[in-house]
């Protein structure tokens, strides 16, 4: 038996990566996954400027994590800088941080994943044969995005961010406005649950080491330790002893390993290590989902997004009421103590943890930038993991298992690229 | 800095979005376009905003506007700066029918899926720029740059034959 799966370009992710796999004699020689493209060159483009530009030129890195690269940019630059945020802005950088959540999980569970299982290859069928699914993932998106853009002034790139807190505020009649609105989202949040309870999801085990933040008190997104299901826990300022990047010839991203061959960051990796710190309601939602830690089912990333719709929709409307009962006061941002410094700042952003590890010289600028993307800490485990799936589905016929391996793919949600919109016409 | 819309939903007549991204040279063209026609007197109705943003959020982008301008890096070919006006019907017919999935989130993907959902505006026009460079850089090329006055100006008549 010989097959040849090379997919040039997987679709429906974000940005370029190559499937390239090899059976022969019922063998398995080649797999890879080809990463064609690289977003490392900000770093470089960092060095040098005011550190009150960073949020603002990395989270153009990306238009579905904007909210992710500039909540790491900032808690960088405060950390090097030694600027205490004040509970409201907490309160805030949280809020808008679960807005990007719902925000990019919403495209990645709706549009990306379910034409595989609806039987359809992209989302624009899926308009003919399920509208009522894409006009509920539509209504979702908008709120999402208008949630970021009630904290932030804008949806995708937020401008009212700055070092030390906000330079805006939401009145109190929208974030009322708000709440009732998150609150009515429920039914498509149940909706949601629903849809993907009943996904026939691939039979696949391998376990692995799962990486994410953790906090004592809370399902932690920004800020905390970098934990293993290994047992490792550092604070952010060691994630070298943990992401140990090293180079292979097929990839232009850096690859990552700790305690075992590969490990994984995302959602199933936050669900497996922090599900004690999940919502109630977002447990009751794991539950139908089928789901209790450790799951060890790759494919069940996107059913762990399902989970965080929820726990990212209840604790809005937590947040919001406490920002109701406290009352919004505007504020200046928080004042800087000290100038040289060094930082790290940590989030897990939709797609796993995100890195960013600044050093600010005494004027204020940047002088070394260093940046690790949760896809890049994912791609070693996704070989690893293709390795094991291969095998389970190489009697199947070349396009069918050429859309199982893509599947596995896109159960990642990697995110390879930044925001580029380049129409391409071919005449 | 561009803002989002301050125009009550009733009164919304055209929305002018530049598409791109600024940190990706030529690819910030549309961006460049939409901060300059910020400096001009537009109709009522009209507003401008920048959208480095996935194709699914320029179709809740465009939702509510009686017609869109979209201002974006096309490769046709051509000769860097070069551009044109297509309507939403034109680009469709050029990119030839090519599997629209997500994997380029870009404007034919948020036309078509506006277009099935009943969402798409009564009007769209895109207008179309040749790049030369598409690489990190915050600046464009000299050829792109050299037209981004006349795209301007272009628009701004398009707007204002409107009004008459």
């Amino acid at each position: 038996m010989n097959k040849r799966i090379d997919v040039h370009h997987v679709t429906r992710v974000e940005g370029h990566g190559n499937i390239v796999v090899e059976v022969e004699n019922g063998k398995l020689k080649t797999c890879r996954f080809d990463v064609v493209e690289t977003p490392r060159f900000f770093e470089a483009m960092l060095r040098g400027r005011p550190y009150s530009e960073a949020s603002h030129i990395t989270s153009r890195i990306c238009g579905i994590c904007a909210t992710g690269h500039a909540t790491a940019s900032l808690r960088a630059s405060e950390k090097a800088l030694g600027v205490e945020l004040s509970e409201q802005s907490w309160l805030l950088r949280k809020l808008t941080f679960h807005g990007e959540i719902l925000d990019s999980h919403v495209l990645h569970v709706y549009m990306l994943v379910a034409p595989d299982f609806l039987g359809v290859g992209s989302v624009i069928p899926l308009v003919n044969s399920h509208p009522e699914v894409v006009l509920r993932a539509l209504r979702m998106k908008k709120l999402a995005g208008d949630l970021c853009a009630m904290v932030t002034g804008r949806h995708t790139h937020p401008i009212a961010m700055t070092v030390g807190g906000f330079t805006h505020f939401p009145k109190m009649s929208e974030l009322e406005a708000m709440r009732q609105r998150l609150i009515d989202s429920r039914k498509d949040v149940e909706a949601t649950v629903e849809l993907f309870a009943k996904l026939p999801w691939p039979e696949f085990e391998r376990d692995t080491e799962y990486v994410s933040l953790s906090k004592p008190d809370e399902y932690a997104f920004i800020d905390g330790d970098i934990v293993t299901s290994d047992g490792v826990r550092v604070p952010p300022e060691r994630y070298k002893e943990v992401t140990n990047e090293f180079m292979v010839p097929h990839s232009t991203a850096k690859f990552t390993r700790n305690k075992r061959e590969s490990l994984m960051v995302g959602a199933l990796a936050r669900f497996n290590n922090n599900y004690n710190l999940l919502h109630p309601k977002a447990k009751e939602a794991a539950a139908v989902l089928g789901m209790k830690p450790k799951v060890t089912n790759t494919f069940l990333n996107s059913a762990a997004q399902v989970v965080e719709i929820v726990h990212s929709t209840e604790d809005s409307i937590r947040i919001i009421e406490e920002l109701l009962n406290r009352g919004v006061q505007p504020e200046e941002p928080a004042p800087i103590k000290h100038m040289p410094g060094e930082g790290v700042g940590v989030a897990e952003v939709p797609r796993g943890l995100l890195i960013h590890h600044y050093a600010i010289g005494e004027d204020g600028r940047i002088t070394a930038a260093n940046c690790i993307i949760p896809t890049n800490q994912n791609i070693n485990n996704l070989e690893h993991d293709m390795r094991a799936w291969v095998p389970k589905v190489m009697h199947k016929p070349e396009p069918e298992m050429q859309l199982d391996l893509e599947m596995l793919v896109r159960a990642y949600d990697p995110c390879i690229s930044c925001s580029v919109h380049v129409l391409k016409i071919q005449r | 800095m561009l803002q989002g819309p301050s125009i009550p939903e009733e009164q919304r007549q055209t929305l002018i979005l530049g598409v791109g991204n600024t940190l990706y040279g030529d690819d910030g063209l549309g961006v460049r376009v939409a901060e300059e026609l910020t400096r001009h007197t537009l109709p009522a109705g009209v507003a401008v905003e920048v959208a480095a943003v996935s194709g699914i959020d320029l179709v809740l982008r465009m939702d509510g506007w009686k017609r869109v301008i979209l201002i974006d890096a096309v490769q046709m070919g051509e000769k860097p700066g070069t551009w044109h006006c297509f309507r939403a019907e034109d680009v469709r017919y050029l990119a030839g029918g090519q599997t629209l999935s997500l994997h380029e989130t870009g404007v034919t993907q948020a036309l078509e899926l506006a277009e099935a959902l009943g969402k798409l505006p009564e009007e769209v026009l895109i207008y179309g720029v040749e790049p030369e460079r598409l690489e990190i850089t915050e600046e464009l090329s000299p050829s792109v740059q050299a037209a981004i006055p006349e795209i301007t100006q272009h628009i701004l008549r398009e707007l204002w034959k409107r009004e008459k």
